[in-house]
């Protein structure tokens, strides 16, 4: 007699399904409840102990000594050139010069705190990354009102009674709507999940307590339609696929996801000076509006889009091209010292990229390069090849071809190797030219089989940033940049504009994306077998 | 394949096109092998790929550079280099083989999906996780750590190793997994026993490609790593043609040291590549 049989067995039953839905709900509101916990506790710390520092350094600038919790200040003078060393700008604190030998670590601190003051006004900042000490300075009477303060007690302890309490309260709501029946079920569900969105309310304001509300409702909902019950029994049944999954998934998701959803939302933001400010979709619409500049600027991003799409399809017919037709050629039966030829052309391959572009940077360069030292040597004239577009595009695609065709090669030679030579034979004594053989046998196996290797060398190419970087840099001025360098650029090699680039970044994503999915069939091929 | 010799003619071509292309192949690396034996640090206006005096100098300066301590760099870059490539290529492929296998043979919710995703994060520039990733790992405590740096080698390696090995698992016969089922093996033991075995080419090319994944990175590599001590390879040489001077000599020969390992082991490993990498596309 199973346990479902009896009565008490069922509602055992029902109680015990009920708290793993229960426990689901109560996990996703729980992360809520701790983000805004966390959230909030920061804020009123860091609100709490800038006021501190504020009111020492007001205290210090109405001439008094604050209190306790000091660990330096005191009214730094305005910078005096020394007189020994006049290209030394020296402040005095409280009558004693800073910094020199022998003075105290926080020294350097309250210089460069009253140098900013200075220029920037009053400003309050926690000075270490534990946010143990607080930096106060505001301009004062004859200098700057600096205060180092110590924060007397770290902020709030995460309050895990009151948590685990209503945990177990909201376990035993939904428990014991769960023995009553279908309906009560759905309500303890509802109610036993938004246990947690009061303290959520108090830590997050409305906000939070929506979210957690939310998540119960459709926990309840998702119980009610049977969903978590099957999703629970998907994942019994498939419980080794997911356990061979789930550490390269756990991996992507901290790894790769998190910066990637973090990545996508920085291009909402501005960054300007350390600072962060939401600005929306500001990024976006100066990338796609040009940036008011013209469409022959090498910084407008239509243009940069022409040589991006220029470059990937130069470089992915030319691999393609040379890398078929060698695969061909090292076919041939007569063809003498194939495995020379073949371990010679994947010598490229074999060399790590970097190295490889910046030889070609060194190969093209006007000066020195050898390839003017063949153009010359041909009595031919020598080429400045990075000093126009036309040229320096050239040099980039030269250096990639060189480093990429190799790959194609391999992918083509495994592709040949796998028709059956049994079909060129027949072909052969039906009388099928060479010609007719290539277009009507080889070409049709070649095709679907390469899909996914041009697929994914376009991507790569898309996004070479090794080659652009390392080979023309760029030059001239910009204009043979792709998208990629360019918004590497803006991040980090025109003021910082991280949000500028983290758009771009955006941009090439949804340009692949969307290229992928309309244009190739790499996952659409990948049939059940 | 034809049995039939072409045409004399036609036979000539071919080899002069294939000369052709072995000459282009090989000049530029002719020419590094010339610098970093040359005395001197700037290319020479000659495009003769021999040169015209030969010294050991540059090797011996790359040799005898040490740190602040007096520690030998070029070995200690090395030594880094090394960590980081093995254990990349070890996290890498543990984790991408369980995944690409679970992906090839079972059929779940959530599959598709998880194909999809793989594919789809190649497309985000990896410079440009640059900063989110510097954030996160300096959250972590991982900033300037060769532990941080295995990490984001790892996961960057893994989208395409999941593909390709899936490629590879999905050419493999299912028969003999389900025979070994039949005998009684646990899903582990079909997994180890009967699948990995076979897999062989698949998995060298894999570990080759996170292999080289790791010790050719330069950008992530210098722009976490901000202490001497824990520089890889591929910073030190970018440092050897930095924006002031361009020591060519010394990145030439640099560039001997570090591309040698990565070349062996490419070698060692090209009877699988072409295998490995097209077993699944061929078949699809």
């Amino acid at each position: 007699v199973s346990a479902a049989a009896t009565p008490g067995g069922a509602a055992r039953a029902a109680r015990r399904s009920a708290l793993g839905a229960y426990a689901v709900t109560a996990a996703l509101a729980l992360a809520i409840a701790l983000g805004s916990f966390v959230l909030h506790r920061n804020r009123s710390y860091r609100e709490r102990e800038h006021a501190r520092a504020r009111a020492a350094a007001e205290a210090i600038a109405r001439g008094e000594r604050p209190a306790a919790h000091l660990v330096a200040g005191g009214l730094v003078s305005a910078a005096q050139p020394s007189a020994r060393y006049p290209f030394l700008r020296r402040r005095l604190v409280d009558g004693r010069p800073l910094g020199g030998p022998g003075a105290p670590p926080g020294d350097k601190i309250l210089y460069d705190a009253a140098q900013r003051a200075e220029r920037e006004g009053a400003q309050v900042r926690f000075a270490d990354p534990d946010g143990a000490l607080v930096l106060a300075a505001r301009p004062a009477e004859g200098g700057v009102a600096v205060a180092l303060v110590e924060a007397p007690g770290g902020p709030a302890g995460l309050p895990v009674g009151l948590l685990a309490g209503l945990l177990l309260l909201g376990a035993l709501v939904a428990a014991g709507g769960a023995a009553a029946g279908p309906a009560p079920r759905a309500l303890g569900l509802a109610i036993g999940g938004g246990a947690l969105a009061a303290p959520s309310a108090l830590w997050g304001g409305p906000a939070a307590a929506a979210l957690v509300a939310a998540v119960a409702l459709a926990g309840a909902a998702a119980d009610r339609l049977g969903l978590l019950a099957r999703a629970g029994a998907e994942l019994r049944r498939q419980r080794i696929a997911y356990g061979f999954l789930a550490p390269a998934g756990l991996a992507m998701l901290v790894l790769v996801a998190v910066p990637l959803v973090v990545g996508l939302a920085l291009g909402f933001y501005n960054h300007r000076h350390g600072t962060w400010t939401f600005v929306g979709l500001d990024n976006f619409v100066h990338i796609l509006s040009g940036g008011g500049r013209a469409l022959s600027d090498p910084l407008n991003f239509y243009f940069t889009l022409g040589v991006t799409v220029l470059w990937t399809a130069a470089n992915v017919l030319l691999h393609l091209a040379i890398g078929v037709a060698l695969a061909l050629v090292l076919r041939q039966s007569w063809l003498g010292g194939r495995g020379v030829y073949r371990v010679l052309f994947i010598l490229p391959w074999a060399i790590p990229n970097y190295i490889t572009a910046l030889i070609w940077n060194g190969m093209f360069q006007s000066e020195y390069g050898a390839v003017n030292g063949i153009l010359s040597a041909l009595g031919l004239d020598r080429v400045s090849w990075f000093s126009e577009l036309a040229t320096a595009f050239t040099a980039n695609v030269c250096a990639n071809t060189w480093l990429g065709f190799p790959f194609m090669m391999v992918v083509a030679l495994g592709v040949l190797e796998s028709i059956p030579r049994d079909m060129h034979e027949a072909a052969e004594v039906d009388g099928a030219s060479a010609w007719q053989r290539f277009v009507h046998i080889t070409l049709p196996h070649l095709r679907p089989a390469l899909a996914p290797a041009v697929a994914l060398g376009a991507i790569w190419t898309f996004n070479m940033f090794n080659v652009i970087y390392l080979v023309s840099g760029g030059a001239p001025g910009g204009a043979s940049d792709i998208l990629v360098t360019e918004a590497y650029r803006w991040a980090f090699e025109r003021g910082e504009r991280y949000g500028l680039a983290a758009a771009y970044a955006t941009i090439i994503f949804l340009i692949l994306l969307v290229w992928t999915v309309l244009g190739t069939r790499v996952t659409r091929r990948e049939a059940p077998p | 394949v034809s049995r039939a010799r072409p045409p004399l003619a036609l036979r000539a071509l071919t080899y002069a096109g294939l000369s052709a292309v072995c000459a282009a192949v090989l000049y530029p690396v002719l020419l590094v092998i010339k610098k970093a034996f040359e005395p001197g640090h700037s290319f020479a206006l000659s495009p003769s790929p021999v040169p015209e005096e030969v010294t050991l100098e540059h090797f011996r300066a790359l040799w005898s550079a040490t740190g602040a301590g007096g520690e030998p760099l070029l070995a200690r870059f090395a030594l880094n280099s090394a960590l980081v490539a093995l254990a990349t290529t070890a996290l890498g492929l543990v984790l991408s083989t369980t995944a690409a296998y679970a992906l090839s043979r079972f059929r779940f919710a959530g599959r598709r999906a998880s194909l999809t995703a793989f594919l789809a994060v190649q497309m985000f520039p990896a410079t440009l996780l640059l900063m989110p990733l510097y954030v996160l790992l300096d959250r972590l405590g991982l900033l300037s750590s060769l532990v941080g740096l295995v990490l984001v080698y790892a996961t960057t390696a893994i989208p395409f190793c999941v593909w390709t090995l899936k490629g590879y698992f999905d050419s493999l016969p299912r028969e003999l997994e389900e025979a070994a089922r039949i005998d009684g093996a646990s899903a582990w033991g079909v997994f180890f026993r009967v699948v990995l075995p076979l897999a062989r080419p698949g998995l060298a090319v894999t570990a080759l490609f996170s292999f080289m994944t790791a010790w050719n990175e330069f950008i992530l590599a210098s722009t976490f790593l901000t202490e001497e001590s824990s520089y890889t390879l591929p910073v030190l040489l970018k440092s050897a043609v930095g924006e002031y001077s361009a020591q060519w000599g010394l990145f030439a020969a640099g560039a001997i040291v570090t591309s040698v390992p990565v070349m062996a082991l490419f070698y060692l490993l090209q009877r699988y590549l072409v295998g490995g990498l097209t077993a699944g596309s061929v078949k699809g």
